[in-house]
């Protein structure tokens, strides 16, 4: 007893000393978590702000590429536009940033709080705009467009505008894409050249050359070599797939397409079924890389390339040209004496190199119904396509970043990093359009092909070329398919596992995976959708 | 004691105990209204309120759903494998580890080994496609060096699986013996000096003194497991998983996700989540049963 009171005033002093380091942690921890988060908001013009000035949130792509110095939503562009749009119109611009690949979850998770989520939002994914208006929660800004919007939908024209209504009504602002060829193949001429090939325009002599690149190895790869480069993403297997579809009548066009996400999907057209076999083909003869189920981004597939193991592939045309990519530049620097023909191998029945394209509406900018900011959002949007806002925003400052060129702008190659860096991401802050806007598309397309490093200008206009060759245009239907919007994400994904496990199972094993798959996807929506469809098509008759 | 009598005499040790509970009532006791959300047809933008009720019809189409199946048996099969794979680990490596006479090697030891635990699975998810890679992994690359045939570790059902839990073992098993060997230094030492005299010889002596003073420990980390077993964590199959594998991949995080999150189904996610919630309660009250009717031990 006598020992316990002499201890007590220690023990006393720790207990209450323990208790308060931990009070004081939390509250640490609660405030440095709090602040890192305001501060990250705070930086283009909070703070301070004058008498009767409203705040603009607009969301921005974040890529995670920002340049050393530049954030993203403080930077050269940023402030280009608070500077010539926010300060003239009393309105403070704030730039809400959302991670690229997780866009449509964060959206999903903003939409719900309306305090938290921007002014201005967009997605490429009409599922997720289908849902949103239909559950009402967009904005019908048909007279606020006519109000505050002359320029921006002149700018955007009828045909584009289109794609954002909904009875009439529009609930979104489609941005207008310029570019429409969407895919090219390429392969590495220097291979070719060392076997005696000459470039394939077949798909059978193509398939010879990919044999030859495996069994004669003229990259001295040391049995390494990865003949057709693939992955997960479209890009690598659409041009393949949609050449073994059969022609088709406009019924079967109209109800058998699938729309998921965004794009069309070939699942129930006559003929997939060989795509996926002749894929099955080239993965068990060694021709695909055993590891690309595994490649949801392209990350490995464009190692393999600049590694020079890769003989050919489909890519986004021009892609592996841009200054952002570098694949060609460091295969070049890698390997040297290689090089990367494009080509059109996959021919069709009747001869033709049938590949996707894309549709004329780019995102869909949307404001949601919560917002009290529509009228400066559209303000913000007409102030885009009035003047040479766009161009600048596009191209930056001549001299510094651009030389003009027969009136079309060609990126110095010798300017400063940090100049070249002003324009990071001009893409995801000029919304209202895709591709580099010029006024007629002659002059749209040669301002795309000129994007990219001078010494790629030739191949780039061949892969532009050989992208709107045989295009296929998507299907456009009056309105929105609700089992589409429903399923369509799940969909996707059963489609890309259809494409893997069919490619990757034995050659004996091909039809039962194949029909126990297409089960499960029909099932899952697939005849849900075909049955809208075909119901629309009848309707429509 | 009266309550204020105890207040007043350990108001430090109710002040400590203070904020968990206020966490525990904020986020896991708070959130609970949320629940409704399975029994409507949810609208964004309307909130809970406003949205339609619907009873259990979503129940109906969760339950109809293949996919949901799949991805119940998925989990219920990684949890059991991972309890027969990853439960022993901890417990062999501290017993090891406390029959390690030199203090600093123990110490060393501990520390490499509870490393991975802190590692995210995103990085690990890299690492093992690295390591693992049937094209260009590090592993594949020496077999086909020696001239064997490479093993698909990633895209195969059976050696995915494998590799599942082999790296499950590898990120838990270091943090996990930290709490046997903290049980482990509560065994009186006399036990163990008594024993040898008598003539016990090493495995012995484990079997008759250290596991029985881990009991225990043992068991109750066994329920909480067990009441886990419909739970799942997200990164760990996603990251780790990949179409070629879907098959067992998937499981009910990943549906949930890809159903609730990807595709702004909210009701039907709900539906799911109260499911596993439901099943998992059973499951820990029914081991907490068994367990104290065979052991005498319990937790509640």
């Amino acid at each position: 007893m006598e020992r316990r009171r002499n201890k007590r005033w220690h023990g006393k002093y720790r207990m209450l000393l323990m208790a308060a380091v931990i009070g004081l942690t939390t509250v640490l921890a609660a405030c440095s978590g709090t602040s890192k988060g305001g501060s990250e908001g705070g930086g283009a013009g909070s703070g301070g702000a004058p008498q009767g000035r409203v705040t603009l949130k607009v969301e921005v792509f974040d890529r995670g590429n920002a340049p050393s110095g530049m954030k993203i939503n403080d930077n050269y562009l940023t402030r280009y536009v608070q500077e010539n749009f926010g300060d003239p119109n009393n309105i403070n611009v704030e730039f809400v940033p959302i991670p690229r690949s997780e866009e449509i979850q964060k959206l999903n998770v903003l939409m719900a709080s309306a305090n938290d989520v921007p002014d201005i939002i967009f997605t490429y994914d009409t599922g997720t705009y289908n849902r949103y208006a239909s559950q009402g929660g967009l904005m019908d800004v048909t007279e606020l467009l006519d109000e505050y919007g002359p320029n921006l939908k002149a700018f955007l024209g009828e045909d584009t505008l289109k794609y954002g209504q909904i009875d009439g009504k529009q609930f979104a602002i489609p941005g207008r894409r310029l570019v429409l060829g969407k895919y090219a193949s390429y392969i590495r001429q220097d291979w070719l050249d060392k076997l005696g090939m000459s470039a394939p325009q077949t798909t059978d002599e193509l398939y010879a050359a990919l044999k030859a690149f495996k069994e004669r190895d003229p990259g001295d790869t040391g049995g390494k070599v990865i003949p057709l480069g693939m992955s997960v993403a479209p890009a690598q297997f659409e041009p393949l797939l949609w050449s073994f579809i059969e022609p088709l009548t406009e019924e079967q066009r109209y109800t058998l397409t699938q729309k998921l996400g965004s794009s069309d999907h070939p699942v129930l057209l006559p003929g997939f079924k060989e795509g996926l076999r002749f894929m099955n083909k080239l993965y068990n003869e060694g021709l695909i890389s055993k590891d690309f189920a595994l490649d949801k981004d392209k990350k490995q597939l464009w190692q393999d390339v600049q590694n020079g193991l890769v003989g050919a592939y489909s890519e986004d045309a021009g892609e592996l040209y841009f200054e952002y990519n570098g694949t060609y530049k460091n295969l070049l620097t890698n390997v040297p004496g290689s090089s990367l023909t494009p080509i059109d191998p996959y021919t069709d029945s009747e001869g033709k190199h049938p590949k996707p394209g894309y549709a004329p509406n780019a995102m869909y900018i949307m404001i949601p119904k919560s917002s009290e900011r529509a009228a400066e959002a559209i303000k913000y949007l007409d102030w885009m396509a009035s003047g040479d806002h766009l161009f600048f925003m596009q191209n930056g400052v001549e001299g510094e970043n651009y030389e003009l060129e027969d009136g079309i702008p060609v990126l110095k190659a010798d300017a400063p990093q940090d100049v070249k860096d002003r324009l990071y991401n001009y893409g995801d802050m000029a919304i209202i359009v895709n591709g580099k806007y010029m006024g007629e598309t002659e002059k749209n397309n040669e301002a795309y092909i000129r994007q990219t490093p001078k010494e790629f200008h030739d191949v780039m206009r061949v892969s532009v070329n050989i992208s709107n060759s045989d295009k296929i245009d998507p299907v456009v239907l009056p309105r929105p398919i609700e089992a589409e919007a429903r399923y369509g994400s799940a969909l996707a994904d059963k489609y890309d596992e259809l494409i893997v496990m069919t490619t990757m199972v034995a050659p004996d094993k091909f039809d039962a995976t194949y029909e126990s798959i297409m089960k499960e996807y029909m099932a899952a929506g697939g005849q849900a959708i075909l049955d809208e469809r075909t119901k629309l098509y009848e309707e429509s008759q | 004691m009266k309550p204020q009598m105890y207040l007043g005499r350990y108001w430090q040790l109710y002040g400590l105990v203070a904020l968990p509970i206020v966490y525990f009532i904020v986020f896991k006791y708070g959130p609970m209204y949320g629940v409704q959300i399975a029994f409507k047809d949810f609208n964004l933008f309307q909130g809970i309120h406003g949205s339609e009720w619907i009873g259990f019809e979503a129940f109906g189409e969760v339950f109809r759903n293949q996919e949901f199946f799949k991805t119940l048996r998925n989990t219920l099969m990684l949890n059991f494998l991972d309890l027969i794979v990853s439960f022993p680990a901890p417990l062999v490596l501290a017993i090891m580890l406390y029959e390690l006479k030199s203090g600093w090697f123990r110490k060393f030891s501990q520390t490499v080994l509870y490393v991975p635990h802190f590692i995210s699975w995103v990085i690990i998810g890299g690492i093992v496609y690295q390591v693992f890679g049937t094209q260009s992994g590090m592993i594949n690359n020496v077999l086909t060096g020696l001239g064997l045939r490479e093993i698909p570790f990633l895209t195969e059902k059976g050696n995915w699986l494998a590799t599942y839990l082999a790296t499950g073992v590898w990120q838990s098993a270091g943090w996990g013996t930290i709490l046997y060997l903290a049980a482990l230094t509560g065994i009186n030492r006399e036990l163990f000096e008594a024993a040898e005299v008598d003539g016990a010889g090493r495995f012995k002596r484990i079997w008759h003194i250290t596991l029985p003073g881990l009991k225990t420990t043992i068991v109750t980390l066994l329920i909480i497991n067990l009441g886990h077993i419909i739970t799942i964590g997200f990164e760990r199959p996603y990251v780790i998983g990949n179409l070629a594998v879907r098959e067992y991949s998937d499981v009910l995080s990943t549906f949930v996700y890809r159903v609730g999150l990807e595709s702004g189904q909210y009701t039907l996610a709900t539906v799911v989540g109260l499911f596993q919630a439901v099943v998992g309660l059973v499951f820990v009250l029914g081991a907490n049963f068994i367990s104290k009717k065979l052991t005498d031990e319990s937790i509640l």
